[in-house]
């Protein structure tokens, strides 16, 4: 098992992440008047129905586009210069500097606890219609993988590869990729955690929970 | 505002074209246009930024002439980039937008209007359409495959017909008769199935309707005859955009293909009848062919290029399949054995892809199908890193050496840098590299297409270790059946 | 801390305590208002109760009962000052008068049925059968009813303040039908200030339209009587064949806050000031003689000053007799043997006459049951005719009478006579057809066998017809829309609001408005498109033929302002009205469409069209077509016509019921916003309701739900999916398939002979 102490230790001395703001595609940009210094929320909501703070509007074929800060923090940079210009997809519009929060911890550490089934290939990934309709219908945990079953749909190079899930029976406990995004070969697709572990996972949480003060 | 014939009118100089491609085609469009003295704008992905195109447009592109997009597939961002460019035209290339008519459509008809290099879209449109194309192609006579040209939604007709196709092939002699069943509204190989016999057959034709209908909410469905042995040829056909004048420039034959039907080998031209003997006359077969490629280009008033795809059965029943609205890949193998006679002196060194160009903007033809001349064999092949002996399954990893051995016959086109390894991306085709060699009859072609491969390094490793994988050895062994029916 | 020992009886003490909630009362329901004569009377009962603790008191008896006369006094003097926003108070009060203060009072005798207290099903509705015990002569006769409403419980938190919830009013229709199953009259009592808006199954909405439809066409006498009248959750028990109404209750559409809350386009969270919801109330038409005016209802029972409360025993006697004389009335109008009936009827009328010593039984036969279900349905389709304005020329109005008068018996020769004898004629037909095919097969046998021989000439057709161009005559796979949204010549991208899951990628104006019909090619969400898309895209060309576009949608309350709003949506949307009626035909199939149009102030129904609801349902019952309810939108009752508005719930659902009775085929196909009043009767109770895919559908929207329940919604709660899932629809359709799919639900549903059985 793994030592839950050390680690969180190791995240307490650098509770930060830095989140870099790109433009999702081409347009002109319009930034909603922050500067360095200021505070954004996430979005807010139960449901998370609220978008966060507006950041700037991203303009492009008539079709003003707002982009929104997605976590809470606070701007540490912004590039300012950029106001009123065209620019290409990705394009940096600021840095935000934000704390790490209970959840984010939690799935550092899961990440390291749990067993993770990796990327064979650098390629998109999904879950085959069957298993993505569960877990659309309820959520991942609701899902139980067996060795050899099939998971997923590798996607690369235009054709769609069916992939075997290897490695011990459990339940899906954390997803880590998302819908049409490019993984590294080697990077998690999924935290696995068996079903005779639950009890030392649910335990983990509970100390991240009990030990992690947000700010 | 300028309108389109203003485009048209402005001379070429002024042009700024878009090029809405990746990798080997859009390098070919920026010589293309480099050789004809217009601007360009080039796009690229994150995930492209190693591709040879990117470095092209860097070193040869002028002002405003590369961005980094979201995707090539978003239509938007190169709409985007064009008007930021300043462009006038738009060069889909081959693959994404070529024959998307929504796209044409868009280029033409938005605020700031441009030029779409490649049909105008309502003969993209028209063509696009299956039983469309089927239906104008049996209006003027054109033989196309046997079957029903629209679809059927009646099931006491659709034994009807089956049942004629089936006598219809026991007629022509065929020792097992094969019926297509295809939902009329699909495409890409969904909703088809093949009847072997008449009594399975209402059973196929229910599930193909169910699905149809699930699927595409419309439950008619096309009945056809299945051929399974022949060749595929092709028609390059190119017209300028009054859209009276098409001229051809030959056939290439495009038979070697991978187990997923895709081309890996292609000649220009189509047969040989001197070296090799075929069951039918072969000539006559291209002749025809041409002609009634030609006759259904001026019928539509086609206004760039195209292609028109055939089939060839063994008896020398040539059927027209499909027309594809677009450059195709292999337009180099029919242009290195065409010459053009123009303002008294001869060209050469054709390229198709330039006077793609040229006429998309406005430009007249400037000669005839008699100033059009033929010389020679060309083979292209296509190097891919895939494993031939599975299924041709995509290989991903990195290039460490490609190299080959120049030749004053051969041709290379590649987006793969030679100077430096290259990681394949994982989004696009896994196409390395176009090689196209001419010969001055078939002898030569096919010696000097093995003395080529036979020159080719090509090496990599990927993330386990492996090394690379490659068609080479399917290109040389299949080298050998070159144009043989 | 006492400094003097308390020196009042008991009986003073109560007394005391009475006043002391009268002046409570008083100072809550005028909320500010009239601080003086409240002063007065507090300043005068605290010198009184000083005085009386210290026993400096010679008659405490006598000063008491000065007291009450000078309580008496000013809540008199008082009452006449009473406005609509302060009857909303009163009957919002703790101290008001509930269900079961009427049951103990009321009746005779009664046992709660169908849960108790707190241990309910839905403890904010009350159900009993209740016995009421009558004497004529030394005769005593007992007579059963069944009483339903809602219970506010002095306040009391698990009666959830009257609000009943979907199951509380399905419970209410339970009961309903247990009464008409036992022949007992059913009295309801409205206290509530509107349905409890979720949508959990049944849903709010869809039972209150069962309810509507069920009492539409309930086979028992049955009176209503409203203290608190909130809109749906009134109707919800509401529809009846005499409805009373306490003088100081309410009956309206939404409560002032709500409608000061739109009024002033208030966004979630901010409050409207108190001057702008007093001036809502009173513009609004709320109270009890607005409605007695209006006609929708039947006579106002008085209360005391300032209203009734528990201690006001009288009031009970006089809301007895009222009931009796009510139920006694409409048992009365429908005997047979007329002359007794106008005489009896004249008797129990008679405000005089003690209703407790005179006998009238409450059973009925057959007959009376139809005449009684039929006068009750015609009084609602009556109500509200004057509150819409009808500009069809005179002419016209009285030719359609005419022509309905001369062609109803055609009609009914047509379909119901000819129909049945024409499928034997053509069955016979069919037989005799098949005998001639079997003799001309014999004879030309030997000729086909010939012909047969003959292979030359068939080959050749064969590979003919294999190869060469066939005919094709509907090819209509292009240009497939006959209207395009206008929106389409804007060169602009939309982002569709899926992108973020879907990621659909952002659409081109051009394409999404033209060609895509508004559906996003990635994901398939469908923006709004405008109602005309619908009526030139899904009927047949040509076909649509609008009717009563004259009947304009007016301004009956005179609300201030809203002349000029009506006028603008009408120049907008180039109508008359937020509803359009037409005849149109699917593939030569004709059918009666009545279009809502979520384009005219939000689709919203009034008076005018309701009425046009109703003309349409009554046309499609006449000629014998299937009834098309299209609702592009609606955002529930449009609340500056007040009760105008809400009478449209069981008018238009009485059309529906009798249009549906009489043999129709009632469709409903939701799109984009249906909410409210119209879903929660006359759409909410058709069997076969349909929704356009992306469509919301529910009661209320979720800043009214979190107002009125406090609870957070979840995004998408009241997507049709949702719906579907609830079971509040029977299926979602494509915008782009409505035609086919509507054609396929006429064959199907509407079987062989189409619509009428």
């Amino acid at each position: 098992m793994i030592n839950i102490s050390e680690l969180l230790e190791e995240i307490k001395a650098s509770p930060f992440r830095e989140i870099t703001v790109r433009t999702p595609h081409t347009g002109r940009v319009t930034f909603a008047g922050l500067a360095q210094g200021q505070e954004v929320l996430g979005p807010q909501g139960q449901w998370k129905e609220r978008p966060g703070t507006l950041l700037a509007t991203l303009e492009r074929e008539r079709n003003p586009k707002p982009i929104c800060a997605t976590e809470k923090g606070v701007i540490d940079r912004i590039y300012n210069e950029l106001e009123g210009q065209f620019v290409e997809a990705g394009t940096a519009l600021m840095v935000i500097r934000h704390m790490l929060t209970r959840d984010e911890v939690e799935y550092l550490i899961l990440k390291k606890a749990l067993h993770l089934f990796l990327a064979p290939e650098r390629a998109k990934y999904y879950f085959t219609p069957e298993v993505d309709k569960k877990i659309r219908a309820a959520d991942a945990h609701s899902v139980v993988v067996r060795d050899g079953m099939e998971l997923m749909i590798m996607s690369r190079m235009k054709r769609e590869v069916p992939l075997h899930y290897s490695g011990p029976e459990g339940v899906i406990y954390a997803v880590y990729f998302k819908y049409n995004e490019n993984i590294d070969a080697g990077a998690p697709l999924i935290g696995v955690c068996p079903q005779d572990q639950l009890p030392a996972i649910q335990d983990v949480i509970m100390r991240v929970r009990t030990e992690w003060t947000e700010k | 505002m300028l309108n389109l014939q203003d485009l048209y009118a402005m001379p070429l100089e002024s042009h700024k074209v878009l090029v809405a491609n990746r990798g080997e085609i859009a390098m070919r469009i920026m010589r293309a246009c480099r050789k004809l003295g217009v601007a360009f704008t080039a796009i690229y992905t994150e995930e492209d930024a190693a591709s040879g195109h990117v470095r092209l447009a860097r070193e040869t592109g002028g002002e405003k002439s590369l961005y980094r997009v979201s995707s090539y597939h978003d239509a938007n961002e190169l709409m985007s980039v064009a008007d930021e460019a300043g462009c006038t035209a738009v060069h889909p290339g081959y693959g994404f937008f070529a024959e998307d008519f929504r796209f044409a459509r868009r280029v033409m008809k938005r605020d700031r209007t441009m030029i779409f290099i490649g049909p105008s879209w309502k003969i993209i449109r028209e063509l696009g359409d299956k039983i469309n194309t089927k239906r104008l192609a049996r209006s003027l006579g054109v033989p196309t495959v046997p079957g029903s040209d629209r679809p059927i939604y009646d099931e006491m007709e659709a034994e009807r017909i089956a049942r004629s196709v089936f006598e219809f092939q026991e007629q022509q002699g065929i020792r097992r008769p094969l019926v297509l069943v295809k939902a009329s509204a699909g495409g890409g190989g969904m909703g088809i199935e093949e009847v072997y016999d008449i009594d399975v057959f209402r059973s196929v034709y229910r599930r193909i309707r169910n699905y149809a209908l699930r699927q595409f909410k419309d439950e008619g469905v096309l009945i056809e005859q299945r051929i399974t042995d022949f060749n595929h040829l092709e028609v390059q056909v190119v017209s300028d955009r009054t859209g009276r004048n098409p001229v051809h420039f030959g056939t290439r034959n495009c038979s070697i293909q991978s187990t997923g039907l895709q081309k890996r080998v292609e000649v220009a031209p189509g047969f040989a009848p001197g070296p090799i003997t075929y069951s039918f006359d072969a000539a006559k077969v291209l002749t025809d062919i041409v002609d009634y490629s030609l006759t259904m280009a001026r019928k539509v008033g086609y206004d760039n290029v195209g292609t028109w795809e055939w089939i060839v059965t063994r008896k020398g029943d040539p059927f027209l399949m499909e027309v594809n609205t677009r450059i195709q890949v292999e337009n180099g193998v029919s242009a290195c054995i065409s010459r053009i006679r123009k303002d008294g002196r001869v060209i050469d060194d054709v390229d198709l892809l330039a006077e793609q160009v040229r006429i998309g903007l406005g430009q007249p033809l400037g000669y005839t199908q008699d100033d059009i001349s033929f010389d020679g064999v060309g083979v292209e092949y296509r190097l891919i890193a895939e494993d031939p002996d599975n299924r041709f399954t995509p290989w991903v990893g990195r290039i460490e050496r490609f190299q080959w051995k120049p030749q004053p016959w051969l041709t290379m086109l590649t987006h793969v840098p030679t100077d430096e390894p290259y990681e394949i991306p994982t989004e696009f085709d896994p196409n390395l590299a176009l090689a196209i060699i001419w010969g001055k009859d078939l002898a030569e072609a096919r010696a000097r297409g093995l003395s080529f491969l036979d020159d080719l390094r090509l090496e990599g490793r990927n993330n386990a270790g492996e090394e690379l994988k490659s068609n080479v050895n399917f290109l040389r062994a299949n080298t050998e059946r070159i144009l043989r029916f | 801390m006492r400094r003097v020992r308390n020196k009042m009886d008991n009986n003073i003490e109560k007394r005391v305590q009475g006043l002391t909630d009268r002046l409570t009362y008083a100072r809550d329901i005028f909320a500010g208002k009239h601080e003086e004569d409240i002063r007065l009377l507090e300043e005068k009962l605290a010198v009184f109760v000083e005085r009386a603790r210290r026993g400096e008191l010679a008659d405490p008896y006598n000063d008491v009962l000065g007291l009450e006369e000078l309580f008496a006094f000013v809540e008199k003097r008082l009452e006449n000052a009473v406005t609509p926003m302060d009857k909303v108070r009163i009957v919002r009060h703790p101290q008001r008068i509930c269900l079961r203060d009427i049951l103990e009072n009321v009746y005779d005798n009664f046992t709660e049925v169908g849960g108790q207290d707190e241990h309910s099903l839905d403890p904010s509705m009350l159900i009993a059968r209740a016995v009421i015990t009558r004497r004529r002569g030394k005769k005593t006769y007992t007579q059963s009813v069944m009483v339903i409403g809602q219970e506010k419980g002095h306040g009391a938190e698990f009666r959830n303040g009257g609000s009943v919830k979907p199951w509380g009013n399905a419970k209410a229709l339970h009961y309903m039908n247990v009464a008409e199953t036992e022949g007992i009259p059913i009295h309801t009592y409205i206290f509530t200030p509107g349905s409890y808006p979720i949508e959990d199954y049944p849903g709010a909405a869809q039972q209150i339209a069962r309810n509507i439809y069920g009492m539409a066409g309930l086979r028992v006498p049955i009176v209503a009587v409203i203290s608190e009248g909130g809109s749906g959750g009134a109707e919800a028990i509401g529809l009846a064949d005499k409805r009373l109404m306490l003088s100081h209750g309410y009956y309206s559409v939404i409560s002032p806050e709500g409608a000061a809350a739109i009024e002033g386009r208030l966004k979630a969270g901010q409050r409207a000031t108190p001057e702008l919801i007093e001036h809502c109330a009173g513009s609004l038409k709320i109270t009890a003689q607005d409605n007695l005016a209006f006609g929708y209802i039947d006579r106002i029972v008085q209360e005391p000053p300032l209203g009734a409360r528990p201690y006001h025993f009288d009031f009970f006697r006089s809301l007895r007799q009222e009931v009796l004389r009510a139920t006694d009335e409409v048992v009365l109008s429908h005997r047979k043997w007329p002359g007794f009936r106008g005489l009896a009827v004249a008797r129990v009328r008679n405000p005089e006459a003690n209703l407790d010593e005179m006998h009238t039984r409450w059973g009925l036969s057959a007959s009376a049951k139809d005449s009684m279900v039929e006068h009750r349905q015609q009084k609602f389709l009556r109500l509200s005719r004057e509150a819409a304005i009808d500009n069809r020329p005179f002419m016209a109005k009285n030719m359609a009478a005419l022509q309905d008068w001369l062609s109803e018996p055609w009609m009914h020769v047509k379909y119901d006579f000819f129909r049945k004898h024409q499928r034997k004629i053509s069955t016979f037909m069919e037989e005799m057809g098949n005998e001639v095919e079997m003799v001309k097969n014999r004879l030309l046998s030997p000729w086909y066998k010939m012909t047969r021989r003959l292979p030359g000439r068939q080959t050749e057709d064969k590979a003919q017809e294999l190869t060469a161009l066939s005919t094709w005559t509907d090819d209509s796979r292009r240009s497939r829309w006959n209207y395009l949204s206008p929106r389409y010549k804007i060169d602009r991208t939309l982002t569709c609001p899926n992108s973020e899951s879907y990621g659909c990628l952002d659409l081109w104006g051009p394409d999404l408005f033209a060609e895509f019909a508004g559906v996003c090619s990635h994901c398939g969400h469908h923006f709004p498109m405008e109602p005309e898309w619908y009526v030139k895209n899904v009927f047949d060309v040509e076909s649509v033929y609008e009717f009563n576009g004259e009947i304009e949608a007016g301004n009956p309350l005179a609300f201030p302002g809203f002349e000029e709003r009506i006028a603008e949506a009408q120049k907008k949307n180039n109508t008359k009205s937020g509803c359009m009626t037409f005849e149109a035909r699917i593939d030569g199939i004709k059918m009666v469409v009545a279009m809502l149009m979520g384009t005219f102030r939000g689709g919203s129904v009034g008076a005018a069209e309701g009425y046009k609801f109703v003309e349409a349902a009554q046309r499609a019952q006449k000629k014998r077509y299937p009834f098309l309810a299209y609702v592009h939108g609606t955002a529930g009752i449009r609340i500056q016509e007040g009760t105008n508005g809400v009478i449209q719930m069981p008018r238009c659902t009485v059309a529906v019921r009798r249009y549906v009775e009489s043999g129709g085929l009632y469709m409903v196909l939701y799109d984009t916003n249906s909410f409210a009043g119209p879903v929660a009767s006359f759409l909410g109770c058709s069997p076969y309701q349909f929704a356009v895919r992306s469509s919301n559908i529910g009661f209320a929207g979720p800043g009214v739900i979190k107002e009125t329940t406090g609870m957070d919604i979840p995004p998408k709660y009241h997507r049709s999916y949702h719906a579907l899932s609830r079971g509040h629809i029977q299926g979602i359709w494509d915008r782009r398939q409505i035609r086919a799919n509507l054609k396929q639900a006429l064959l199907t549903i509407g079987g062989r002979n189409l619509y009428y059985r």
